[in-house]
C-alpha cells in the first residue's frame, strides 16, 4: 500500500518537471490532488506517519506556493523549499508573507533568524538588519 | 602523463586483464567492416579511458560520441551503442533509430552490452519494435585496472542497489569478476567474507566453481592465495569521515573520477577561461606516487620542498605542465588544508567523544550547507549510536531536512532509512565496545612517522582496514565476538582447485606458514570492498603491505571509487 503511495508521491513529481505544469497553473490542482492521495494512502497505516505528514505539508506548501506565485506576479515559489520560500519573500519584501509561512509551518525561532540574517544580507538591509 | 596508469610493478599481471580488455573491444569493432560511429554511454567513458587511448581507437576507423537524447550527426552507416544494461538508455537508442527511419536514413545499428545483456533490456528494444534492427553483442567489462594494486568492477550503484531496490545483480557481477581473475590467476583457496553481501558474493563464486570449473592442474600454485570479501554496510563509518591523506583530501574537494581531476584550466597555467582540464592522477607520476599516501599535515611540507627544488630544476627547462600542475595543487591543498584544519579537528574530536554533534548538526542545517554533508554527519551520528534518539529523529527529518532542503528528499531519507543508515535508536549502541576491542581511535598519532594506520584519519584507524588486519593475521576464528557485533554473517572456507587436496590443514596455513612463491614473491591477499572504498583506506592497505613481517602483498578490489559525498548522492533521489 505505501509504495503504491509512493509511486503516486513520484508521479507528482513527473507533473512538476513537465513544463507545461509549471508554467500552466489549472495543473497544479491535478498535482496537489496526486500528492493528497498519496497522503491519505500513508496515513491509513501507522509507520507510514512521517510520509503521510510529510504529503500533507507538501501540500500545504505548494498551495501557499501558488497563491504567493499569483500575488506577486512571479513563478519563482513553486517547488523550493520552505525554508527558501520564506528567504525569497524577505528579499523581495513581502514581510507578512513570510511569517505566514512560518506561523503555518512551525519555523523554529532559530531557523527562521538564520533565514532573516541570510536573506537580509543578501539584499544589503544593513537597516533592517540593525533593527532586528 | 597518460591517464592509463603504469602497471609495470603490479605485484600480479593486472596488465594482461586491461590488455585482454583492450582486445576484446578492438575485435568488436574489427567485425564490423567499414567506417563506424561508436556511440559511447556517458558512464562508461571514464572506465573506458583506463583501458584503451582513444588515438587507438581511431586507427580502427571508429568516430566517438556519447550518448544523449540528440540525434546522431553522421557520415557513418553502421552505428555500434556500447552501453550498460539501463532502461532509460535502450529508450535513447530506440529515439534514435525511430528518428532515422522517419529522415529516410538507412543504417546498420549493433547494441553492444556491458558487461552483460539483460532480458529486460532486450525487451524494450522488442516494445519499441526496434529489436530486429539490432543486433545484439556483449562486451565482457567486468573490472578496470586503476592502479599496480586496485581493481574496479565500476559498480557504481551496487550499494543502493542491494539495499534499497533489493536488485542484486551487482553481486553476481562481482562474483564473475572475481571468477574471471581465478581463471587467469588460478583458484583462490582460502575465502573470508564479512557482510551480507559479501557472503553471498563467496556462494555464489563456489557455485561459478562448480558450474564452470577452473582447471588448476595445468596452472600451478594459485597466485592469489586469500580472498576477504567486506561489504561497505560493515563499516559505515569510515567513509563517512573526511579522508586526511593527500590523495583522499583531493578526492573529497576535487572529486576523482577514473584516476584523474578536473581543474580549471587557469589553474595549470593556461590561458583558457572557465575552460577544464583533466589531470590524470597515478603512480605513474613519482612525486604523486611519494605523497598520494601521506598524511596531509606532513604532505604540505613535503610538497613545499619538492615544489622549490623544482622550480630550479625547471627554470631552464618549460615547466612540464604537469609538473607544474602539482605545485599549483599543492597551493590549493594547503589553502584548503588550513581553512579546514579547524573544523576536521572537531570532527575528529567529536568522534571521539561520541558524536555530540547534534547541535552542530542543526546550526549546519539552519544555514543550509549542502545536503550530502549533513547527511554525511547524520549518518556517521546515526551509525555510531545504532541511530537517532527518537526525539531527535523526528525534529530533524520532519522539521528540519524537509523543511530546508524541500519535500524532494522525501525519498532520500526513505531511501536511507530502508538501508539502516539512518534510523531511529532502538538498542543500545555497541560502538564503544567495537572501538575499543580494535582499538580504533589512538590518541597521539604521529602524522609524519606513522607507526599504526590510524594515520590516515590523524587518528582513527579505520574499521574497515582493522578487520582485514585480523583476518590477514589470523583469520576470522579469534575475533568471533567481535565481528557478531558489525552488522551481517561472517563466513570462512577453504576452496580448492585439486579435487584431492587434504582439508585438515586449513584455516592456520595462513598465519603460522609464511608461503613464498618459487621466485620468492610474496603471496597474494585480495581484499575486496562491496559497496565501494575510499582512498585514504587504500592508504592504510598500502601501509599494511609495506610493513616489516607482512607475509603478504595486498591488492583491493572494489565496486567503485567512493567517498562520503558520493556514497551519499547514491541514496538521494533524483526527481528535480
Amino acid at each position: 500500500l505505501h509504495e503504491v503511495a509512493f509511486l503516486l508521491w513520484k508521479e507528482s513529481w513527473e507533473l512538476g518537471k513537465n513544463p507545461m505544469a509549471s508554467r500552466g497553473s489549472p495543473l497544479h490542482g491535478p498535482r496537489i490532488k496526486l500528492i493528497e492521495k498519496a497522503q491519505s494512502l500513508f496515513s491509513e497505516t501507522k509507520e507510514h506517519n512521517f510520509e503521510s505528514k510529510a504529503a500533507e505539508e507538501h501540500a500545504k506548501l505548494l498551495r501557499m506556493q501558488h497563491e504567493l506565485e499569483v500575488t506577486t506576479k512571479q513563478a519563482i515559489f513553486v517547488d523550493s523549499s520552505i525554508s527558501d520560500t520564506i528567504r525569497t519573500c524577505i528579499v523581495l519584501g513581502y514581510n507578512q508573507a513570510a511569517s505566514k509561512v512560518q506561523k503555518e509551518f512551525k519555523v523554529s525561532e532559530k531557523r527562521w533568524y538564520w533565514l532573516k540574517v541570510f536573506a537580509l544580507a543578501t539584499i544589503r538591509n544593513w537597516e533592517a538588519l540593525e533593527k532586528f | 602523463m597518460a591517464q592509463i596508469p603504469n602497471l609495470d610493478n603490479s605485484p600480479l599481471n593486472l596488465k594482461s586483464i586491461r590488455e585482454q580488455s583492450q582486445r576484446e573491444l578492438l575485435n568488436i569493432l574489427k567485425n564490423i567492416r567499414g567506417k563506424k560511429c561508436l556511440v559511447i554511454d556517458p558512464k562508461l567513458g571514464g572506465s573506458l579511458s583506463l583501458v584503451i587511448q582513444t588515438s587507438l581507437l581511431k586507427e580502427h576507423g571508429v568516430e566517438l560520441w556519447h550518448l544523449s537524447a540528440e540525434s546522431i550527426q553522421t557520415e557513418c552507416t553502421k552505428v555500434v551503442y556500447l552501453v550498460h544494461a539501463r532502461h532509460s538508455l535502450m529508450r535513447i537508442i530506440c529515439s534514435h533509430i525511430s528518428s532515422d527511419i522517419t529522415k529516410g536514413l538507412v543504417r546498420e545499428y549493433y547494441v553492444y552490452f556491458v558487461p552483460r545483456r539483460t532480458v529486460s533490456c532486450e525487451k524494450v528494444l522488442e516494445q519499441e519494435k526496434v529489436h530486429h534492427l539490432v543486433t545484439i553483442g556483449e562486451y565482457p567489462l567486468y573490472m578496470v585496472p586503476l592502479e599496480e594494486d586496485v581493481l574496479s568492477f565500476e559498480l557504481d550503484l551496487s550499494a543502493k542497489e542491494c539495499e534499497v531496490d533489493g536488485d542484486t545483480t551487482s553481486l553476481w557481477h562481482i562474483a564473475k569478476a572475481i571468477h574471471k581473475l581465478e581463471f587467469s590467476f588460478g583458484v583462490i583457496p582460502h575465502v573470508r567474507a564479512k557482510g551480507k553481501a559479501s557472503v553471498r558474493v563467496a556462494d555464489i563464486l563456489n557455485r561459478m566453481q562448480t558450474e564452470e570449473a577452473v582447471n588448476s592442474s595445468d596452472m600451478g600454485l594459485p597466485e592469489i592465495n586469500t580472498l576477504i570479501l567486506l561489504d561497505r554496510e560493515v563499516d559505515m563509518v569510515t567513509p563517512m569521515c573526511s579522508q586526511l591523506t593527500y590523495e583522499g583530501l583531493l578526492d573529497e574537494f576535487l572529486r576523482i573520477n577514473n584516476g584523474a581531476v578536473e581543474l580549471e584550466a587557469s589553474i595549470m597555467g593556461l590561458q583558457q577561461e572557465g575552460k577544464k582540464i583533466k589531470v590524470p592522477l597515478n603512480s605513474s607520476d613519482k612525486l604523486f606516487k611519494e605523497t598520494r599516501d601521506l598524511n596531509f599535515e606532513v604532505v604540505v611540507q613535503v610538497l613545499r620542498q619538492k615544489a622549490t627544488s623544482m622550480k630550479q630544476d625547471y627554470t631552464e627547462m618549460t615547466t612540464t605542465y604537469h609538473a607544474f600542475g602539482e605545485i599549483i595543487m599543492l597551493l590549493t591543498c594547503q589553502r584548503l588544508g588550513l581553512v579546514k584544519t579547524t573544523k576536521y579537528e572537531k570532527y575528529g574530536a567529536n568522534l571521539v567523544y561520541y558524536c555530540r554533534c547534534f547541535e552542530y548538526i542543526e546550526e549546519l542545517i539552519h544555514k543550509q550547507e549542502p545536503l550530502a554533508k549533513i547527511l554525511r554527519l547524520l549518518i556517521l551520528f546515526s551509525v555510531t549510536n545504532s541511530g537517532l534518539p527518537k526525539k531527535h529523529f523526528d525534529y530533524l527529518r520532519q522539521r528540519e531536512l524537509l523543511h530546508s532542503y524541500g519535500f524532494e528528499h522525501l525519498e532520500t531519507l526513505i531511501n536511507l532509512e530502508k538501508s539502516g543508515l539512518l534510523k531511529k535508536q532502538e538498542s543500545k549502541s555497541n560502538w564503544l565496545t567495537i572501538k575499543r576491542a580494535l582499538q580504533l581511535v589512538i590518541e597521539d598519532t604521529d602524522t609524519a612517522n606513522p607507526n599504526d594506520i590510524s594515520y590516515v584519519f590523524s587518528g582513527y584507524a579505520p574499521l574497515s582496514i582493522r578487520l582485514v588486519q585480523h583476518a590477514v593475521r589470523s583469520g576470522w576464528r579469534p575475533m568471533e565476538e567481535i565481528l557478531k557485533l558489525l552488522p551481517g554473517p561472517h563466513s570462512e572456507t577453504k576452496r580448492s582447485g585439486f579435487s584431492s587436496s587434504p582439508s585438515s590443514d586449513t584455516l592456520q596455513v595462513a598465519s603460522t606458514t609464511i608461503d613464498k612463491d618459487a621466485d620468492g614473491r610474496r603471496s597474494l591477499v585480495l581484499v575486496v570492498f562491496i559497496g565501494g572504498v575510499t582512498f585514504a583506506e587504500i592508504s592504510a592497505i598500502r601501509y599494511l603491505s609495506a610493513q616489516e613481517g607482512m607475509a603478504y602483498d595486498l591488492i583491493i578490489g572494489t565496486t567503485k571509487m567512493v567517498n562520503g559525498h558520493s556514497l551519499v548522492e547514491t541514496y538521494m533521489g533524483n526527481l528535480v
